[in-house]
């Protein structure tokens, strides 16, 4: 008779197959039979150092909430402020804030696909994804000044207007990531590695995910279809042609697919704003040390892991009184991995781990 | 968005009545502390999918006595972990949550660092730069 032992162990927050996030793993024999998520690792207070500063000054702090994709968190802010301020912005930042979100998407699933690569064993995928992301990182760099952290997005508009040469650098950037996708293709999404350790693994159901409050790709891909910039939709994003990619898997397969697809979509929406942006100011601008009007507003967009949303208070200071973040992660690592991972097989966590999409914003 | 202002003890009740009508989503919980009115403001951001709408929920509770009913018979663990959130940061009791563990600060024994009486730039003076007088 072999006696059966249950183990605990922990996976994380430093360990070479995770982001900076850890989960506490009960299994029997290969059977993951509890987990518990332990986040905190990069909990930086977000919220309460953003009551110590100005308006503009967190400008600059929100794109640090998650590295991979600022522009989102630079956008959610800034329509906030937008609104309670009651400022207009110019319709040319408008279609600048949205070109540079969707290039966000864009360099956001491309570091997600070399994670789950990672995850997967495929590591080509792994490198490649990382050189096409770069040539997006270059055009942040020309036009914002900054790779990685852009510091963009301000209220009323973007900071200055694009560069001469931009568009035809765009375009050219475009077509290479186009023809990467189809590499992409043939080394990931069609491949029968990468099908048999995402297929049928990791299953979250319709009706749980909402419960649990997923959004974004992970919800799409329950068959759900719901995103910000169709049903609740801001800035621009009305008079654009796009579609919502949707699967009915609601495995890590499903999920994989929503994000390949969102990447297509998006470069469809960048074509259409290039093609009809308008000329004009690009920022109706605000005293940096400006006082708002007392207010209070949500804020929600549509970004590359979910809903980011923003609830300001403001009591007429130059400061915000109160900012609470609601970032897609929180609701994605807390209770929807704990759902997943809870039945699951101890070789398929990294897998599940990373369909998810992890980033810094579940702690803020 | 629509907003609603209710009392607390009716938190429940009308929450419910919400999702039943299509309020399906709980976006957010959020808190925010009133020192001078002592007070802490707690407001539900809860979307339709059908409606295409947003609601507030926003509620009162005291700020010595900071208790309000748990609704995570609504919405099961992810209401647990934004309650566990405000608990942690803000020092409030959800009752009928049994799960107001720590979730980013392990060992924490200071005051709830979220309120707005927690002084974080005299906390990281004494803390990180041995600063006596702090």
């Amino acid at each position: 008779m072999h006696e059966t032992k249950t183990y605990r162990f922990p996976i994380g927050p430093a360990h070479p197959a995770m982001a900076n996030f850890g989960i506490d793993i009960e299994i029997e024999g290969e059977k993951v039979i509890n987990a518990k998520s332990d986040p905190g690792y990069l909990h930086r207070g977000f919220e309460k150092l953003m009551e110590y500063r100005t308006y503009l000054q967190n400008t600059i702090l929100v794109g640090r909430v998650c590295v991979f994709e600022p522009f989102s968190y630079e956008l959610a802010y800034n329509i906030a402020v937008d609104k309670i301020a009651g400022l207009d912005v110019p319709e040319r930042g408008s279609y600048i804030r949205v070109m540079m979100s969707e290039l966000m998407r864009i360099s956001s699933h491309l570091v997600w696909m070399s994670k789950m690569c990672r995850a997967t064993g495929l590591d080509t995928v792994l490198k490649l994804a990382i050189t096409y992301r770069d040539y997006i990182l270059e055009l942040f760099e020309e036009s914002t000044g900054g790779r990685v952290y852009p510091v963009y997005i301000r209220p009323g508009g973007v900071r200055w207007d694009l560069p001469d040469r931009f568009n035809e650098h765009l375009e050219k950037a475009l077509k290479k990531l186009e023809d990467g996708l189809l590499k992409i293709d043939g080394l990931m999404f069609k491949n029968d590695i990468f099908i048999s350790r995402t297929r049928n693994v990791g299953i979250l159901k319709k009706n749980t995910a909402i419960k649990l409050g997923a959004t974004g790709p992970v919800l799409k891909a329950c068959g759900f279809k719901y995103d910000i910039r169709k049903d609740n939709p801001y800035e621009v994003y009305k008079e654009l042609d796009f579609d919502v990619p949707v699967y009915n898997g609601c495995d890590s397969y499903s999920r994989s697919l929503v994000r390949r697809n969102e990447i297509e979509e998006s470069i469809k929406i960048i074509r259409q704003l290039v093609k009809n942006m308008p000329s004009g100011n690009h920022i109706n601008k605000i005293s940096p040390f400006a006082s708002l009007p007392q207010g209070e507003v949500y804020s929600r967009i549509e970004g590359a892991r979910g809903e980011i949303g923003f609830h300001i208070i403001s009591t007429g200071s130059d400061m915000p009184y109160r900012v609470k973040i609601r970032s897609p992660s929180f609701t994605h690592f807390i209770p929807v991995l704990e759902d997943i991972l809870t039945g699951s097989q101890i070789a398929d966590v990294p897998v599940i781990y990373w369909s998810l999409d992890p980033c810094a914003d579940m702690d803020r | 968005m629509i907003k609603r202002k209710i009392e607390k003890n009716k938190l429940v009740e009308v929450l419910k009545k919400a999702k039943q009508q299509g309020f399906e989503h709980l976006s957010c919980l959020s808190v925010v502390d009133w020192p001078e009115k002592k007070k802490f403001e707690l407001n539900y951001l809860i979307w339709s999918y059908k409606k295409k709408k947003l609601l507030s929920i926003k509620t009162f509770i005291e700020r010595d006595k900071p208790q309000i009913k748990s609704v995570v018979e609504l919405w099961g663990a992810n209401a647990e972990a934004h309650e566990r959130e405000a608990h942690e940061l803000f020092g409030i009791d959800f009752e009928g949550n049994k799960n107001l563990t720590p979730l980013f600060l392990k060992d924490w024994k200071g005051k709830p660092p979220f309120r707005k009486d927690f002084d974080w730039r005299k906390f990281v003076n004494k803390k990180y730069f041995g600063d006596k007088n702090a």
